[in-house]
């Protein structure tokens, strides 16, 4: 996590009741000098006097203010996500008042009333990533209007906080969910989650109620229970083929087929390899081995695999399958 | 209160102080004023009958076309000056939003146009009445404009916030905006002492003043009768400032010399004064109006003169120059000085050389002149008759003139109280019937008896010295100060008698202290607000410079602290004191101790455990309380969570119960009741 400091340029600009204002001072300090009327003098000086105490309040009140945008889960491109920020009162004795977050495209916008010293609070506005590959994090301005309303004091903060965008996930088709199934997990004789039946034993307290085994029960006269045999997904080679050089379009397709091959599989059980060319994640399994392959995939280059050299693709293991994948 | 609430308030407060700013102005009228706050008042707080209004197409349109044409036909046709069709467009405009209003932006122009009041106001105001409709503005104003602004940016964050969460913000603006009035306040003062004053009041809007006080005459009316009323109006205030040598409580016979009348019809005296010479400025700034002889004391008087009838410069006899913001002025054969734009009169600093009966320069009187002063109707022959009877024996006519004054003063009475008994002529019937009147009665057979017997004579009108204000160090002038005298011209030069005895019978008691203060306030403003020029601006500056000089050499003596003055003490004790009082608010787990007040719900379920001896310990939070709470009665656990869990989204999320969750908290606030009622003992 990184801190953006206060430190900040600042925008200084009217608003419409600003020009308003200031019109008037104008106005008046020409009707002023005109007919040498010390009360008019006395008006235009209460309005120059509220444009400095305008400046002055609202800069105590984002003065101190610090935003700490906060990491994002997994960002898939072209689907929309909830990103964070942490506003935080630095200032120890000041409260900070009516404070705006703006998005700086002004898809959104949050106002905080009130910010005590030392307070804090969180900051969620949705985003969508248009495309793979690392991404900084959404700037945004800290806007203040307050406190009459004459003046808009904005800051923009750019996050020094780089954000990997994976490729986008598409659902599954049917045919394709039935072919990798198809595969049909095998079993190994280990104790599991599986479904096929790989011991009996005694009833121990917190054992799962459902998987009392009524009949064995009966007929010892005690509580028994099934124990099942761990299944063991069919090993499965991601391969890339092409390099993705000829058509954008038809890369982007193929990595996030990839990605979204991998993710149905990882979840499935099975273990996953991704080859191909400049890209290679070896053979594994489990929510680790999702995120290399969705890295690999999000950071891939086209332009540097057709100079990396080709990788020796060797047979798959033993059981194992080999999905081609094409990119051109 | 809500902040939608004082939003409203706020508003309706700035418009009613608007309206005050006009009538100040005398723009508009006390009754008008009065039936302006009504109507708003009416139609701001009947929300059916502004959504009934609001409701009739074209009616908003309608109003507004109409409302322009009338405008301008006042503006054109109607209105005495622009300034008054302005007022009547700004009540009018004012009304229309407060009848009309449906949007907060018509609150804003509400607020806007209070503004526009007060500016046009402020060419016609000199009273120090101003300044309390200033100060109500500002601090409604910033109060009104911070509400405002909350309201606004809550409506602009689409969904983001709910009113109830902005209402939280209510006390805070408050405090907020007492302070940025204050600051404000201090920035204004120091912006208008320095901005430089280089108008040359080129543009008037209106001619008139809006108040002019009468009850000062230029003609002397015998004859009427009846008790003369005595108005404690101050009409004018006279500043002696210390540089003047002499103690002005001390200075003789000091009075303020105005009109000079010469001619008597048999009833009245009026003034037959002919322009002398329109003066213009000197290359100092001043009018030069007389040489200076040494006879007498240099008195300078810094004088504020309220609107008045007549366009006479009042000053201490006898003039030597005048300072005031005309180009011009005009001085009549009489010593009179007059000018004739009010705004000019309103503030002017006399030097004057006052009589001590010191002989100056003889000057024999031309005859045409001789005959003016000696002008008399046709008199009964016992006028005549008692003054040679009294001035005989006496050597010349200025023992002549001592005589009959003192023969005045001290055989006739002085009465406010008129009669008239007879038809004789007014100064026949003073002299030998009635033998009592007021001063004007005095003056005129002074003056009448002097001529009679070859002395020329005028009667003069102006004011008494006044009281003395302690506070601000001037004389008051009042209406009832109003006086008149007589100057006879003897031994080449005019001397000033003054016949009535009138300090017997004036109205006992002083003004209160508080009274006194106000009046010494009013004058500060006339003087630091209402006239402050460059000229003033260019002294402060060298005043500034002088002291810095002065107290350059004095640094190394500030060891000395014992040695400094009383008030540098007082200073650094205030100083001292708010320095602490600050360093003491700020000071580590002061936030703490000032958390913000239990929620209502969250106290009531505090209360009903505490009964039972639950109560949360030093330091333990309202989670692990409610923690315990759960360990010891399982079967609050749950009413009590959900308690806890609204007082934290509360107290940390800013984020108040929404009204359907209110009632929920309520049900589980009697769960918890019933549940602690079934339970017996404490709970500890």
């Amino acid at each position: 996590m990184r801190r953006l400091f206060s430190g900040w340029p600042r925008t200084l600009w009217p608003t419409r009741d600003g020009w308003w204002c200031l019109g008037a001072a104008l106005g008046l300090g020409f009707a002023a000098i005109n007919t040498g009327n010390n009360l008019l003098y006395l008006l235009v000086s209460m309005l120059l006097g509220l444009v400095v105490v305008s400046g002055f309040l609202s800069e105590q009140s984002i003065r101190g203010l610090r935003v700490e945008p906060i990491e994002p889960g997994e960002l898939f491109a072209g689907r929309p996500a909830l990103l964070a920020a942490r506003v935080v009162n630095r200032k120890r004795w000041r409260t900070s008042y009516s404070v705006t977050i703006e998005a700086l495209d002004g898809s959104h916008r949050t106002y905080l009333p009130r910010l005590e010293a030392g307070g804090e609070r969180l900051v969620t506005w949705q985003a969508t990533a248009a495309a793979r590959g690392r991404r900084r994090f959404p700037a945004f301005r800290i806007v203040t209007r307050f406190p009459f309303g004459l003046f808009v004091k904005a800051g923009q903060a750019r996050p020094d906080v780089a954000m990997l965008v994976y490729p986008a996930i598409a659902p599954i088709s049917d045919a394709e969910r039935r072919a990798l199934e198809g595969a049909g997990p095998s079993t190994v004789r280990r104790r599991g989650r599986g479904h096929e039946l790989y011991n009996l034993r005694d009833y121990r307290s917190g054992d799962d109620p459902r998987l009392i085994h009524w009949r064995s029960s009966a007929k010892s006269g005690s509580l028994i229970v099934r124990e099942r045999e761990a299944e063991d997904a069919q090993d499965t080679r991601i391969l890339l083929e092409g390099t993705g050089t000829r058509d954008a379009d038809r890369l982007e397709r193929g990595l996030s087929e990839a990605a979204s091959l991998a993710v149905q599989l990882l979840r499935s059980g099975a273990r996953v390899e991704l080859l191909g060319r400049g890209v290679q994640v070896p053979l594994d399994g489990g929510p680790a081995q999702r995120r290399r392959i969705l890295t690999a995939l999000a950071l891939y280059d086209a332009r540097a695999a057709v100079l990396a050299p080709a990788l020796p693709r060797g047979a798959p293991k033993p059981r194992a399958r080999e999905i081609p994948v094409g990119l051109d | 209160m809500a902040d939608a609430t004082a939003l409203r308030l706020a508003t309706f407060l700035l418009a009613l102080d608007g309206l005050a700013a006009l009538h100040l102005a005398g723009l508009v009228g006390t009754g008008g004023a009065l039936g302006v706050a009504l109507i708003g008042t009416l139609a701001w707080r009947n929300e059916p009958l502004r959504d009934r209004l609001g409701a009739v197409p074209g009616l908003g349109r309608g109003v507004v076309v109409l409302a322009a044409a009338a405008s301008a036909l006042d503006l054109l046709y109607v209105a005495a000056s622009v300034l008054d069709g302005f007022a009547r467009l700004l009540v009018f405009l004012l009304l229309y939003r407060l009848v009309m209003r449906r949007v907060p932006r018509d609150l804003r122009d509400v607020a806007f146009l209070a503004f526009f009041m007060l500016v046009a106001a402020a060419p016609l105001t000199f009273g120090v009445g101003y300044l309390f409709v200033f100060l109500s503005f500002l601090v409604l104003g910033t109060w009104m404009l911070m509400l405002y602004h909350v309201a606004t940016e809550a409506a602009r964050t689409s969904g983001g916030l709910d009113g109830a969460r902005a209402g939280t913000l209510g006390r805070d603006l408050l405090g907020l905006s007492l302070g940025a009035s204050a600051a404000t306040l201090a920035i204004t003062a120091a912006l208008f002492f320095v901005i430089p004053r280089v108008g040359q009041a080129a543009l008037t809007l209106r001619g008139n003043v809006s108040r002019m006080i009468s009850g000062f005459s230029d003609r002397v009316e015998l004859g009427s009768f009846g008790e003369i009323e005595t108005d404690a109006t101050v009409v004018m205030r006279v500043q002696i400032p210390e540089e003047s040598a002499t103690d002005p409580e001390r200075l003789p016979g000091l009075r303020w010399r105005g009109l000079a009348l010469d001619r008597y019809d048999g009833r009245a005296w009026t003034s037959s004064r002919r322009e002398h010479a329109t003066t213009r400025r000197s290359s100092i700034g001043q009018f030069e109006l007389a040489a200076f002889r040494g006879t007498g004391p240099i008195v300078v008087q810094e004088i504020y003169l309220e609107p008045f009838g007549a366009d006479a410069i009042f000053a201490a006899p006898r003039v030597l120059s005048l300072g005031l913001r005309a180009a011009s002025i005009v001085v009549d054969d009489m010593d009179g000085v007059s000018v004739p734009a009010a705004a000019a009169r309103f503030r002017y600093v006399v030097h004057s050389e006052l009589e001590t009966g010191a002989r100056g320069r003889l000057r024999p009187l031309a005859d045409e002149a001789r005959a003016r002063y000696l002008q008399l109707p046709p008199l009964p022959a016992r006028v005549g008759d008692l003054a040679r009877e009294v001035a005989a024996g006496t050597r010349g006519p200025g023992e002549a003139a001592r005589a009959l004054t003192a023969h005045l003063a001290g055989g006739y009475r002085y009465t406010r109280a008129l009669r008239r008994t007879t038809a004789l002529d007014p100064v026949d019937e003073f002299l030998f019937v009635q033998r009592s009147g007021n001063c004007e009665y005095f003056a005129a057979a002074l003056a009448v008896m002097l001529r009679s017997l070859d002395v020329p004579a005028r009667v003069i009108n102006g004011f008494q010295r006044g009281e003395w204000n302690p506070y601000g160090r001037y004389f008051m002038v009042r209406l009832l100060d109003a006086h008149s005298w007589v100057e006879a011209y003897v031994d080449g030069d005019w001397i000033t008698l003054d016949p009535s005895p009138r300090a017997g019978t004036e109205p006992a008691g002083a003004p209160a202290e508080v009274a006194l203060y106000l009046d010494a306030l009013r004058v500060r403003w006339y003087r630091y607000v209402v006239n402050w020029s460059l000229q003033d601006q260019v002294l402060a500056a060298l005043r500034i410079r002088e002291a810095t000089l002065a107290w350059k050499p004095r640094i190394p003596a500030l060891a000395d602290w014992q040695a400094l003055p009383r008030e540098i003490h007082l200073l650094l004790l205030l100083v001292a004191l708010t320095a602490a009082l600050l360093v003491w608010r700020r000071r580590p787990g002061a936030a703490a101790g000032a958390a913000a007040p239990l929620p209502p719900f969250y106290a009531r379920a505090l209360r009903v455990l505490a009964r039972r001896g639950l109560a949360p310990g030093p330091g333990e939070t309202a989670r692990e309380f409610a923690a315990r709470v759960r360990a010891v009665a399982p079967t609050c656990a749950e009413p009590f969570g959900n308690l806890t869990a609204a007082y934290e989204r509360l107290r940390f999320g800013a984020r108040p119960p929404a009204p359907p969750e209110q009632s929920t908290l309520d049900e589980s606030v009697l769960k918890l009741r019933s549940h602690m009622a079934s339970l017996s003992g404490h709970l500890r």
